[in-house]
């Protein structure tokens, strides 16, 4: 109850912690690539010993970044509950669906074969390996340098018109302003709760009603956003910007050895992951 | 609406998008209403809005921002193929900008109503058509889903996108008096209904 | 000492517990407000204003230390949140942020028509509170809420609020952003809200001058902990605090501190302006 308004505080998927470790001074291309081939790696691997080596690893990251394990690892926390129930479902109903080995148990729809156990533990892994991964990238590299990354790997596509520049402003602009409107929203919760607002009272059968009932956090929230959009829009153009001119940039990455080593390493890694029985 | 790339366009995209994003990883985007899944997300009609308010360019980008951190945020392996959270979410803002362009010379609340039912059924119909194509579903459970949580998410979306639009456009809808300047017939309503 | 109506003893508050963003917001905070008593808090940004302000109506619970409102203790297992709110009116900064129905009239009615007040009680409570915050009900009732302005707003907002009737009324910031008309003007409206419908008051703010016009008592916020607590006679008077917090007292406490510093016989806890004008006058007379 005390925490049920903490919405900033208790998000720590996307959170950047500067712990200035080595991993954190990485260019961000490379670290925005090598994140790509491990994901990949990690897609392709239907091993258990794969998987363990490639659990581990994820594991042995968090200490390279100089993040606690314990609180690495609890960013799985609020996934545990749904990786559980599907894991069941799947466990029961996904024989169908991986036919191979030895049929252990049938009983209608229920069919447990051996390919299926070993989807289900193997899915379940890799699903934790990911969300691991993706939380060291973004526990050690700011959102600026993840899309001024982005920005850079996508730009040969603006050979085939593609207006690069344009999509990485507004993804900068989405990322930006998450942190402000959980802010926001957190504010209107804690508001409307003090005027005697609950949330999702109500019959259950009554859509109209408890849509209704969203509305003193719904309607204000995209009121604000759309009002700071033409705060912002006015800013924009009264400095001159134009969308699609070329532009000067203040820091340009420059690869350094180092970057071209973890860009080898995780190929490696990537290698190793796919090779092991 | 014209589809060069402005400033304007630029922003609402990107502030969509945040809205978007916050709705999936707060797990404010679901609304408890009675479906297969329990609930009903509410996290593509920034999507809709940015496609009724700026154009089908601006729904595409939003619904873009929608399906990655759909893919990122995934709890349910469904959701970690990109085919299934990505692709079928660009087309949601799409839908949603042509039905209203077509129908809001007719009625613009009304416009902006079906655009919201129609952009929410194109992201459940093709994310549950990707999901059969994928082999994770069998067509009778997609078509299960498709009417319990496909219709009651399509009614949500089209009262949630008539009152923020409607709000943000000054369109009005009609009642032109508050419920409490209600004479004695208002005074027989219970007060429960008042309060809707 | 009037009769306490909130007590806060030994209250604690820490954010992110047990993670590398750990942040300790209150230490130990212990404060009383009187029955009918105008409390201001001032601090800087951080100092933990708000976090303390959210404890008084339950949206923040205490961590440890205890919360009692009018009798009602919020550090058992099962607190009645919502028996407080209905004696804990909370404003938050920029309330007009809240405002969600088209029309005036419903947005003011939202809060006590999710109480379940009927019709005929709601419309009451909705007059009294728009007429108390200066709106009148008949003219603005069914107004369109996008059509007011800034301080009108805010006033709807309040008036959302106050429409719930609570005898605690906490504003933070309550006239931030404001032009200096509809400050003044919200200014007097919170006065009476205190003096004649004896409604007990505690608002956060930076503003020294509202301190002097508003405030029976001043709690000095810094770091997590009460640094002084006293009449604004006695904060304004003690010159050591104010510059150790970094306080801009009155304008027109300066003047007398300038002057008391010059060795004139002035009294520097004149806070409000009429008195320190009387003790500049003196000062004149004697002069001559």
């Amino acid at each position: 109850m005390a925490s049920a308004f903490e919405l900033t505080r208790n998000m720590t998927i996307g959170q950047y912690i500067p712990t200035d470790s080595a991993v954190h001074r990485f260019d961000p291309r490379f670290k925005l690539v090598a994140f790509g081939v491990l994901v990949l790696a990690i897609a392709f691997c239907n091993t258990y010993v794969g998987n363990l080596f490639a659990l581990a690893f994820c594991l042995a990251l968090f200490p390279l970044i100089r993040i606690p394990v314990g609180y690495g690892v609890s960013g799985i926390k609020p996934a545990v509950p749904f990786i559980i129930i599907i894991a069941l479902l799947q466990f029961f109903f996904s024989g169908s669906i991986a036919p191979g080995g030895t049929l252990h148990f049938e009983y209608g729809v229920i069919r447990i074969t051996g390919d299926s156990i070993r989807l289900v533990i193997v899915s379940a892994m890799r699903f934790v390996e990911v969300i691991f991964l993706s939380s060291v990238l973004t526990f050690s590299t700011s959102t600026t340098d993840l899309t001024r990354g982005m920005e850079c790997l996508l730009s040969p596509l603006e050979k085939v018109k593609f207006p690069v520049h344009a999509f990485a402003l507004v993804l900068t602009i989405a990322i930006r302003f998450v942190p402000t409107f959980a802010m926001e929203m957190e504010k209107l919760m804690k508001a409307q709760a003090s005027r005697g607002a609950e949330f999702g009272s109500g019959e259950w059968w009554r859509i109209i009603r408890r849509t209704k009932d969203m509305f003193p956090l719904i309607i204000p929230l995209f009121n604000l956003a759309l009002t700071r959009a033409e705060d912002l829009i006015l800013a924009m153009e009264s400095r001159g910007y134009v969308p699609g001119e070329e532009r000067s940039v203040y820091t340009r990455y420059r690869s350094k050895g180092a970057d071209w080593g973890l860009l080898g390493i995780s190929l490696a890694l990537a290698a190793v992951i796919l090779w092991l029985p | 609406m014209n589809n060069r790339l402005t400033v304007r366009k630029i922003v609402i995209a990107g502030v969509l998008g945040a809205i978007s994003i916050l709705l999936g990883v707060t797990r404010l985007g679901f609304i408890p209403v009675p479906t297969a899944a329990g609930n009903a997300t509410i996290m593509h009609i920034p999507a809709v809005i940015g496609g009724i308010l700026e154009g089908w360019g601006v729904g595409l980008v939003i619904g873009l921002i929608f399906g990655v951190s759909s893919f990122l945020n995934a709890t349910v392996p469904l959701f970690k193929d990109p085919l299934v959270a990505i692709i079928p979410r660009l087309f949601i803002g799409v839908a949603a900008y042509f039905t209203y362009v077509g129908l809001k010379r007719f009625n613009q609340l009304l416009a902006v109503g079906l655009a919201g039912f129609i952009g929410s059924l194109t992201n459940t119909v093709l994310v549950l058509l990707v999901a059969v194509l994928r082999g994770y579903l069998s067509s009778g459970v997609a078509l299960t889903i498709a009417v319990t949580n496909g219709i009651p998410e399509a009614v949500v979306s089209v009262i949630v996108t008539v009152a923020v639009v409607g709000v943000w456009k000054r369109i009005g809808s009609g009642r032109q008096t508050s419920k409490v300047s209600r004479g004695v017939e208002g005074e027989k309503l219970d007060h429960r209904r008042a309060g809707d | 000492m009037r009769e306490p109506f909130l007590t806060i003893r030994n209250l604690s508050h820490t954010y992110m517990k047990g993670t590398p963003l750990e942040h300790v917001a209150l230490r130990e905070v212990s404060l009383e407000a009187g029955r009918g008593e105008c409390l201001a808090i001032i601090g800087h940004t951080g100092s933990g204003k708000s976090t303390l302000i959210q404890h008084l109506n339950g949206l923040l619970l205490p961590q440890s230390g205890e919360v009692t409102v009018d009798g009602l203790h919020l550090s058992g297992p099962k607190p009645d949140v919502k028996a407080l709110r209905r004696k804990v009116g909370l404003v938050f900064q920029n309330p007009e942020d809240q405002i969600f129905e088209k029309l005036v009239g419903d947005d003011v009615a939202y809060g006590p028509f999710k109480m379940g007040y009927p019709l005929q009680e709601v419309r009451e409570r909705v007059r009294w509170a728009m007429e108390l915050v200066g709106i009148s009900f008949d003219e603005y009732k069914d107004r369109p809420t996008f059509a007011l302005s800034g301080g009108q707003k805010r006033k709807v907002a309040l008036a959302g609020v106050l429409a719930l009737k609570p005898d605690l009324l906490v504003l933070d910031e309550p006239t931030a952003g404001l032009d200096p008309y509809s400050r003044n003007e919200l200014l007097n409206r919170i006065r009476e809200l205190n003096r004649k419908e004896k409604m007990t008051v505690l608002f956060v703010t930076h503003n020294m001058e509202e301190v002097a016009t508003l405030a029976d008592r001043v709690c000095v916020m810094a770091e997590g902990r009460v640094a002084a607590e006293g009449t604004p006679r006695e904060i304004f008077g003690d010159t050591r605090l104010l510059a150790e917090h970094q306080l801009g007292p009155p304008e027109a406490v300066e003047i007398l501190h300038a002057l008391h510093r010059r060795g004139h016989p002035v009294n520097p806890g004149a806070y409000l302006t009429e008195e320190a004008a009387g003790e500049i006058l003196s000062l004149i007379r004697e002069r001559e």
